[in-house]
């Protein structure tokens, strides 16, 4: 038996900070998703799979557009035309009723757990090969319960299990993707775990096989890689699985370095932006600079400039583009030594999240964008890096002053 | 450094003035209004930080200027410091000499000493810096209201980090370039700008994912729609169906109303077409038997009679007769010649016939006697004995055989043998013997014969030795046979001839003309005698035959002539021309019949209600009005709902196709994206700025945070409870114990001046392990109450135990609460 498991499609979804794109780049992006699923239809139906699961997200709102839609309905079309069992729960994303989705109705589409209620669906592949797949879908957009011990045990057939949900971690109003623990979901033994919601790859337990396929496209910075499914492929006889990533993504996200080390000519830093992005493949790069003290106000407002992104672009192969550079300081702050202690500490503690979330209430109570800022440690980094350039650009005039 | 001595040489009203506080931490200057209370502050202040003389504002009232006619202005303080070194710090100014602030002196221990000496020990602190921290007065405390944290900081700071004021300056920096960026209650600010964009944008979004059950409404009223559609095509349908049925019916109206004008035409036609059919070929038989008969009975009219002549019909039938003689002529003529020449060829073969041709029969006898008698004595010796010997030869052999058969073999045979041979040998002998006594007669009798034959010669002139008799006469009597026939012959011809002649003569009469008697002549005679009988009776054969054809046309004339009749009266009819029209009439009927039939088959079940349209013409009519009517009703409402169909599926199509949902998304995305990018921004400056802070905290050794704890605690005190918290942000506030939080405007004027000597005892306290300086409080309690006075005197003396205070006061009161001795301002009182 062989299967393919993918999540987090985000069909419609905004791309984050690309909008300066030429708007043929853009919507080339745009299409990005519904390309990438289109090669894993293409791929079910070229390996032909016995089942498909998607495990949650595919859309990226609970109204999800009508275009949409019919594109989703189309490609499960292709798929049920081909006899090819589909099973799809929603995500906290595409919180649904069945009832809400165009697909249209076929004995190989089944959307498992309408309603938030654990439902266990029993196929046969077409070479008589029996197996179980149990799961639910989101109504509302948090469960706030750990839905795993409603799970049905594991029966002699080969047992899939699907879940859009996240590792119980941190503070209590984080756990609201119907937090599991990770031992539980093991102890259902089923034989192989489809999840969905983070949309980084990962597989978080071998035996039994716990998987999350991460999304099928990068959207922005923070989702690096290459994305696209799981090909699972199922001894029949000792039930084995073994299972193989199969990239669909058509554009990657990668980060990239760039290290100063001393003051640089504009010229010098073109080359060596171009030098540090060497795509194999449509690329979007982030480019950090490190030691962005070396540049003074006029260079960073220009490495910064879109324009300037563009001009780098055209000269990146496989249309590959640059669109976001940030900036980090690669020393310590420029301060005078009998405080940089104090400075250390005084990081310390304003960049822990709540002291963070406190001094930035006024900002974080303004909208429910601030407040899952405030949260998102990678924000916080962000921000503490950009205060430290600035400061110590900023110091650097003062400790001049002084020497 | 605790100040022991105010030693004024000329400032103000005073002149030569010397206050000895005589090391005491607290000490109270009583003094009414005028008295000098201020100008002693002023003094010290300025003694320590320099002559108020320039263009320089101040916190408050310091403008002392040196009097002209004595000199110079100025004076000492003496100080003990925490080390026990002794300090005077002397400031001196002369109008028009050296820098504005007077000249500086500082002694330690009676040392001239640089003044750094002592001011490193107050930490380089400025007048200002002093006057905003350790002094209290009533200008000051109006400025209560104007206290911002930045300025508590900057001094407390100052004790702190290095480059403390260009951290501050940085900070604030940082600061404003965040509040530029956000502001809680802006609007203005880009962030709040992006914040409210946003805002709108979700509500975009959020209407704009309306598409959504927009499409699903749209989904399930396109279904309805076309249910709509297809009852109301089906409706339509019916209608038609109705309509075309009444359509259908007028339209077959005609063929029934035909139908009913040939059903009044149809009679009952008694007519059968087999009798008709035999009454039209009897006609036809009995026209074709008239024809035949007139046709005979002419042909009769033309046979001339035909005599009837026996004699020449006899005659005719003699032509066998006559072919047969003429064939007996000619054999009889030809026989005559094979006569003449056998008889020719007789004489020729046997020469001895000519001389006894003459002979007759008895003649011929007579010969033959003679000749026999002659013959009979002719020996006949032609016996032979060789049978005899072999029969010898073989009884000799036979025994011998039987003798050696009888030595050597079989005795029996040989015996046997024996036997036989002697037997034959005695026949054989017996044999020989008869034989030798023949020939002896034979020879006798041959000599008598000889001269008989010499007689016959003579007579007969034949030689009787060649001569063979039998066979002469034979030929003899061939000759007298063929001498015979010639006679016989001779006499048929003649008879033959005659005949022929006597037919001759009777052709000659029957013909009317002569016949020649040769059978040539008869022959064609009679042939064309026979012509003519021919022809005669064929003549008589036809006629006879059409006579008896005409009797039997005749006869079947007369019985087709009945039957027809017959068939006539049967049918009715007089004539066969009637019968015809009859005939007509009933083609006519079956037509009519035919087209009843098929119109019937065809209006079938039309029928009932085309004989119902007949009947009610009129209410079909309105049937086929409101029919009509009503179908335009439900053509126009499907049309209608085509329309809407169309339409919705335009919108469903529209909505498929419609980037709207995406656009508005990707639009607030670009805002959040925006407002991200913003506000990291804005963050970051933020927390530069609180990170300047903080770090400034702690190198200040959290100077700041402890000094708000004492203020609160002092505020506290002060208000006696009716006041537990100070807030320092970019203003004051403070909060009540119901926990309102007020601001310090509206604040009455005496918790204004709590507030303010909370806070800046606090901070007195914070800094004086690092600027321990006595602090100077003049005339500051006019506006306390007696209980409020009682509170600060409490404080005071608390404060007191770490650092001077000096009270300058007009308040009898005060210095009775304080249980002090006081310094009065009377020249050459005990205070010198």
């Amino acid at each position: 038996m062989k299967f393919i498991h993918f999540a987090d499609a985000h069909l419609d979804s905004p791309f984050l900070g690309l909008s300066f794109l030429p708007s043929k780049r853009f919507s080339q992006i745009q299409q990005a998703p519904n390309q990438s699923l289109s090669k894993i239809v293409d791929l079910a139906l070229a390996e032909q799979v016995d089942l498909v699961l998607i495990a949650g997200d595919t859309f990226d709102s609970s109204r999800p557009n009508p275009g949409s839609q019919l594109f989703l309905a189309d490609q499960i079309k292709r798929l049920t035309d081909a006899q090819i069992q589909v099973v799809m729960i929603f995500g906290n994303h595409d919180h649904m009723w069945a009832a809400d989705l165009l697909v249209p109705d076929s004995p190989y589409f089944k959307l498992l757990g309408d309603g938030e209620q654990v439902e266990t669906v029993s196929c046969q592949t077409r070479s008589g090969f029996d197996y179980d797949v149990s799961g639910f879908s989101y109504l509302n957009n948090h469960i706030t319960s750990d839905l795993v011990p409603n799970f049905p045990a594991k029966t002699v057939h080969y047992t899939f299990g699907m879940m859009h949900a996240q590792e119980r971690a941190g503070q209590v109003s984080q756990n609201v993707y119907a937090p599991f623990n990770l031992s539980e979901l093991k102890s259902l033994n089923y034989d192989y775990f489809a999840l969905g919601h983070i949309h980084l790859r990962q597989i978080l337990s071998e035996t039994p096989l716990i998987v999350y396929p991460g999304n099928i496209q990068g959207r922005h910075i923070n989702e690096l890689g290459v994305k696209g499914c799981y090909l699972g492929i199922i001894n029949e006889q000792t039930k084995k699985t073994q299972i193989k990533f199969m990239p669909t993504s058509p554009i990657v996200w990668a980060k990239a370095t760039l290290t100063l080390t001393a003051e640089i000519t504009p010229n010098d830093l073109r080359m060596h932006v171009l030098a540090s992005l060497k795509p194999e493949s449509t690329t979007y790069y982030s480019l950090q600079i490190i030691g962005a003290e070396y540049l003074n106000d006029q260079e960073r407002e220009l490495v910064q400039d879109t324009n300037y992104w563009q001009g780098i672009s055209r000269e990146l192969a496989f249309e590959s583009q640059l669109v976001d550079v940030r900036f980090t300081t690669n020393s310590r702050l420029e301060i005078a030594a009998n405080d940089q202690a104090y400075f250390t500490q005084a990081a310390e503690e304003l960049f822990d999240p709540e002291t963070f979330a406190k001094l930035g209430q006024d900002w974080i109570k303004k909208d429910e964008l601030a407040a899952i800022l405030a949260q998102d440690p990678q924000f916080l980094q962000e921000v503490k890096e950009l205060a430290a350039v600035k400061l110590n650009n900023n110091l650097k005039g003062i400790n001049d002053e002084t020497d | 450094m605790k100040l022991i001595k105010i030693k004024i040489i000329n400032f103000g009203q005073f002149s030569n003035f010397t206050f000895d506080l005589a090391d005491k931490n607290l000490n109270v200057f009583f003094g009414a209004n005028e008295a000098g209370k201020s100008t002693v502050v002023a003094f010290i202040k300025q003694i320590l930080f320099g002559f108020h003389l320039g263009k320089r504002t101040s916190d408050f009232f310091e403008d002392y200027k040196p009097l002209a006619r004595v000199s110079p202005m100025g004076g000492s303080l003496f100080f003990t410091a925490e080390n026990g070194q002794q300090f005077e710090v002397e400031r001196l100014y002369a109008s028009g000499k050296g820098s504005k602030l007077g000249t500086l002196t500082v002694k330690c221990d009676g040392q001239v000493v640089p003044e750094s000496v002592f001011f490193d020990q107050i930490k380089n602190i400025d007048g200002d810096f002093y006057t905003a921290s350790f002094i209290f007065n009533q200008d000051m405390l109006a400025k209560v209201i104007d206290i911002s944290q930045t300025d508590l900081l900057e001094r407390i700071y100052y004790l702190g980090a290095a480059n403390s004021d260009q951290l501050i300056d940085l900070r604030d920096k940082f600061a404003k370039a965040a509040d530029k960026l956000f502001k809680n209650r802006g609007s203005l600010p880009p962030v709040n700008k992006l914040l409210t964009k946003m805002q709108e944008q979700r509500a975009q979004l959020d209407e704009t994912e309306g598409e959504f059950t927009d499409y699903q409404t749209l989904e399930s009223s396109a279904l309805e729609q076309k249910n709509l559609q297809k009852n109301s095509e089906t409706e339509l349908h019916n209608l038609q169906g109705e309509l075309n049925q009444i359509e259908q019916l007028r339209k077959q109206l005609p063929n029934y109303q035909k139908l009913l004008e040939l059903k009044q035409q149809l009679k009952e036609v008694k007519f059968d077409p087999a009798q008709y059919q035999l009454a039209q070929k009897l006609a036809v038989q009995q026209q074709n038997l008239q024809q035949t008969i007139a046709g005979l009975r002419k042909r009769l009219t033309q046979f001339t009679d035909i005599a009837e002549n026996a004699r020449a019909a006899k005659l005719v039938q003699k032509k066998p007769e006559l072919l047969q003689w003429k064939a007996e002529y000619s054999s009889c003529v030809q026989k005559a010649q094979q006569i003449t020449q056998a008889e020719q060829q007789l004489l020729a073969l046997t020469p001895d016939l000519q001389q006894i041709i003459g002979l007759n029969q008895e003649a011929i006898i007579k010969l033959q006697q003679d000749y026999q008698a002659l013959s009979s004595k002719q020996p006949i010796v032609q016996s032979d004995n060789s049978n005899n010997r072999i029969w010898l030869v073989a009884a000799g052999i036979l025994p011998l055989i039987g003798v050696i058969l009888l030595v050597t073999g079989p005795r029996i045979v040989g015996g046997l043998l024996l036997i036989f041979g002697i037997i034959g040998a005695c026949w054989a002998v017996k044999q020989q013997k008869l034989q030798e006594n023949r020939q002896a007669a034979v020879r006798a009798k041959q000599a008598k014969v000889k001269q008989m034959q010499t007689a016959f010669g003579q007579k007969y002139h034949l030689n009787p030795e060649t001569l063979d008799l039998p066979n002469l006469l034979n030929q003899w009597r061939q000759y007298q046979l063929q001498k015979q026939n010639e006679q016989a012959n001779r006499e048929q011809l003649a008879n033959l001839q005659e005949q022929v002649d006597q037919l001759a003569h009777e052709l000659s009469m029957v013909l009317n003309h002569n016949v020649p008697t040769d059978f040539a002549g008869v022959i064609a005679a009679l042939d064309s005698l026979a012509e003519q009988e021919k022809q005669k009776q064929h003549q008589e054969e036809t006629k006879a035959t059409v006579e008896s054809s005409l009797a039997e046309n005749n006869a079947e004339l007369q019985q087709v002539n009945l039957k027809l009749k017959a068939v006539l009266a049967e049918a009715g009819v007089k004539t066969l021309a009637d019968y015809g029209q009859l005939q007509i009439v009933k083609q006519q009927q079956e037509t009519i019949k035919t087209q009843i039939a098929a119109l019937t088959a065809n209006l079938q079940d039309d029928l009932p209600q085309l004989a119902q349209f007949l009947q009610d013409e009129p209410k079909v009519q309105a049937k086929e009005t409101a029919l009509r009517q009503k179908i335009a009703a439900v053509e126009e409402q499907n049309h209608t709902l085509q329309g809407q169909v169309a339409e919705t599926n335009v919108k469903m199509a529209h909505l498929a196709s419609s980037t709207a949902v995406f656009t508005a998304k990707q639009e607030l995305a670009n805002t959040q994206t925006l407002f991200r990018n913003q506000s990291a921004e804005y963050l970051a400056n933020l927390f530069a700025s609180k990170w300047i802070s903080r770090a400034l905290d702690l190198a200040s050794n959290e100077r700041f945070p402890k000094m708000l704890t004492d203020a609160k605690e002092y505020l506290r005190l002060l208000t006696n409870n009716r006041y537990n918290n100070i807030k320092i942000d970019k203003k004051l506030s403070v909060t009540r114990a119901d926990g309102k939080t007020i601001k310090v405007k509206y604040l009455s004027r005496g918790t204004q001046e709590q507030l303010y000597f909370a806070l800046k005892l606090a901070f007195v306290q914070q800094v004086k392990e690092q600027i321990n300086l006595p602090i100077l409080i003049d005339d500051s309690f006019v506006n306390f109450d007696d209980q409020r006075t009682g509170q600060i005197e409490q404080l005071l003396k608390q404060i007191a135990q770490t650092t001077q205070v000096l009270i300058f006061t007009a308040q009898k009161k005060l210095v009775e609460q304080l249980k002090l001795q006081p310094l009065t301002f009377t020249k050459g009182t005990e205070n010198v």
